[in-house]
């Protein structure tokens, strides 16, 4: 992950002494990859967006408890993550998937590239994802998605850095075993 | 290397984490163990499909929307951190000046003859008079009428029949409301108290273009001058109400009194977003002449670039294009 450590600060110190522009500037510099990281933990992107806004609106609030131990884009994300986890556990039981997001059994046997179709991928890999628990999918998300070094995987998550490896391995055991199974895998073909 | 760790080297290698050492160790294993090579390439294989997500992104519209929101944001802070200043030493004052007055009183008595005390009347002591003490209600705290208001807006307490008292010779303004009782604040627009409450008028509790039209007027009179500083709170709540409001007039009234203002760079945003996107061209006139004031203090690319545009825009309203024109050639570049 791209750092930009004095930059960010400065940008936290004007959020602080009231600087809308400030809060602006660390809008376009994080909402695209904060999009993508709550897009992913919660494969709905109008709760995606929601949650993406307050997590500004929690820094605009909050920007004079950050305290430097962590980068400011770790420390973004532990609130997008945070912020995810309450939607989750908010709207547990009103989650639904959507129909066309549940994909059908694959033929045994067929390599993975191969059998799926590039429209079905993206439902295939959100249901898969979507069966991974909060902790095992927010590693592997940061990991994946965002190129984040495990040392700042375990900073956001404040976890250490084996209980990060710990959670990528398990992770993609789990999607192994969804995929292999042929439950939703070919949905895609 | 043993197969058991095959896994979670490949992982750290997925993940760009393995170093040169861990990266030859296992490309060595694989090269004579036919199971993890499987195994590596079903690795790699979902890590593939992982990719083949495609990353949501930001819209426009999703943009748009929350910028606005964090704008709203600073300006609900600004108003929820309204805290009158006497609030927490008045009630000491109070105190202290009551207890100088008994401790003066029992001094006096015991200075008179034996006797006398009970047929003299008592001495009366300046400053010991009572007074009302605010006492907090629901949301909204009892204000006396003597401009210690002590407001607590955080609940965005609901105010009626507003009214505004033009400027005194101190330059004190009064705002006046029904809250459970009739209200009275007393002060200047540009103290902080007083600045939030008109802020807070303003963006949260005027509801209709009357209403906020009169408190627009309140703070135009006052800045009457073309050269003040306005308060952060109510240049904030005005840019917003210029961006932002659905009626013309009131965007008007917001883009006059923000032109009485001394020009700063915000205030300079809006009347270029103004001056680009409003749909009254007497708000974009208003637009035209702050920034052409204010370029002539000091010229700035944006501001020459957008009145150039204006001035020769075919779509623009004729007297907008003139005054444009007109504005540019009064400028020294």
């Amino acid at each position: 992950m791209e750092s930009k450590g004095s930059d960010d600060l400065d940008l936290l110190e004007r959020i602080r002494r009231g600087d809308t522009g400030g809060a602006g500037e660390l809008f376009e510099r994080y909402a695209p990859a904060l999009l993508r990281f709550t897009d992913r933990m919660l494969s709905d992107r109008a709760s995606a967006e929601e949650v993406t806004q307050e997590v500004f609106v929690k820094v605009i609030s909050r920007a004079h408890q950050y305290d430097g131990r962590a980068g400011v884009a770790s420390w973004l994300f532990a609130i997008a993550a945070n912020a995810c986890r309450d939607r989750r556990r908010r709207d547990r039981w009103a989650m639904v998937v959507p129909l066309e997001a549940v994909a059908e059994p694959r033929a045994r046997g067929e390599g993975i590239e191969s059998t799926i179709a590039s429209r079905q991928r993206r439902q295939a890999v959100r249901q898969a994802l979507s069966e991974l628990s909060d902790e095992q999918r927010e590693a592997l998300v940061l990991a994946r998605y965002h190129g984040m070094p495990y040392a700042e995987i375990a900073e956001t998550l404040g976890i250490s850095v084996g209980a990060v490896k710990t959670r990528i391995f398990r992770a993609v055991e789990t999607l192994k075993a969804h995929f292999s199974e042929g439950e939703s895998w070919t949905a895609a073909t | 290397m043993d197969c058991r760790d095959v896994k979670t080297i490949a992982l750290d290698r997925l993940a760009g984490e393995a170093d040169e050492a861990s990266r030859r160790e296992l490309s060595a294993h694989l090269a004579g163990c036919e199971n993890c090579r499987r195994e590596m390439g079903r690795l790699e294989d979902l890590w593939t499909v992982l990719g083949t997500d495609p990353d949501a992104t930001v819209t426009p519209e999703f943009r748009e929307r929350s910028l606005e929101l964090i704008e709203e944001e600073f300006l609900r802070r600004r108003v929820r951190e309204f805290r009158p200043r006497t609030r927490s030493v008045r009630p000491f004052l109070q105190a202290a000046a009551m207890l100088a007055a008994g401790a003066v009183g029992y001094l006096i008595a015991r200075g008179l003859p034996s006797g006398s005390s009970s047929t003299s009347s008592p001495t009366p002591v300046a400053g010991s008079a009572p007074r009302a003490i605010a006492t907090p209600s629901a949301g909204v705290a009892r204000a006396s009428n003597t401009g210690s208001a002590v407001l607590d807006l955080a609940s965005s307490p609901r105010f009626s029949n507003v009214s505004y008292r033009p400027a005194d010779p101190d330059g004190r303004v009064g705002i006046e409301f029904d809250v459970t009782t009739r209200q009275t604040v007393v002060g200047r627009p540009e103290e902080p108290e007083v600045a939030r409450l008109l802020a807070y008028l303003l963006s949260r509790n005027a509801e209709t273009a009357g209403e906020k039209s009169r408190a627009i007027a309140l703070v135009s009179e006052h800045y009457g001058t073309g050269s003040a500083t306005a308060s952060p709170e109510i240049v904030a709540a005005l840019s917003a109400t210029l961006r932002k409001d659905p009626n013309p007039g009131v965007r008007k009234k917001a883009a006059d009194a923000l032109a009485s203002f001394a020009i700063t760079p915000e205030i300079r945003t809006v009347f270029l977003a103004a001056l680009v996107s409003d749909k009254n061209p007497a708000v974009r006139l208003v637009a035209v002449d702050a920034l052409a004031a204010a370029a002539k203090q000091s010229p700035d690319a944006a501001t020459i670039a957008s009145l150039r545009e204006k001035a020769v825009d075919p779509q623009e309203n004729g007297f907008v294009r003139a005054k444009a024109a007109s504005a540019l050639k009064a400028i020294s570049f």
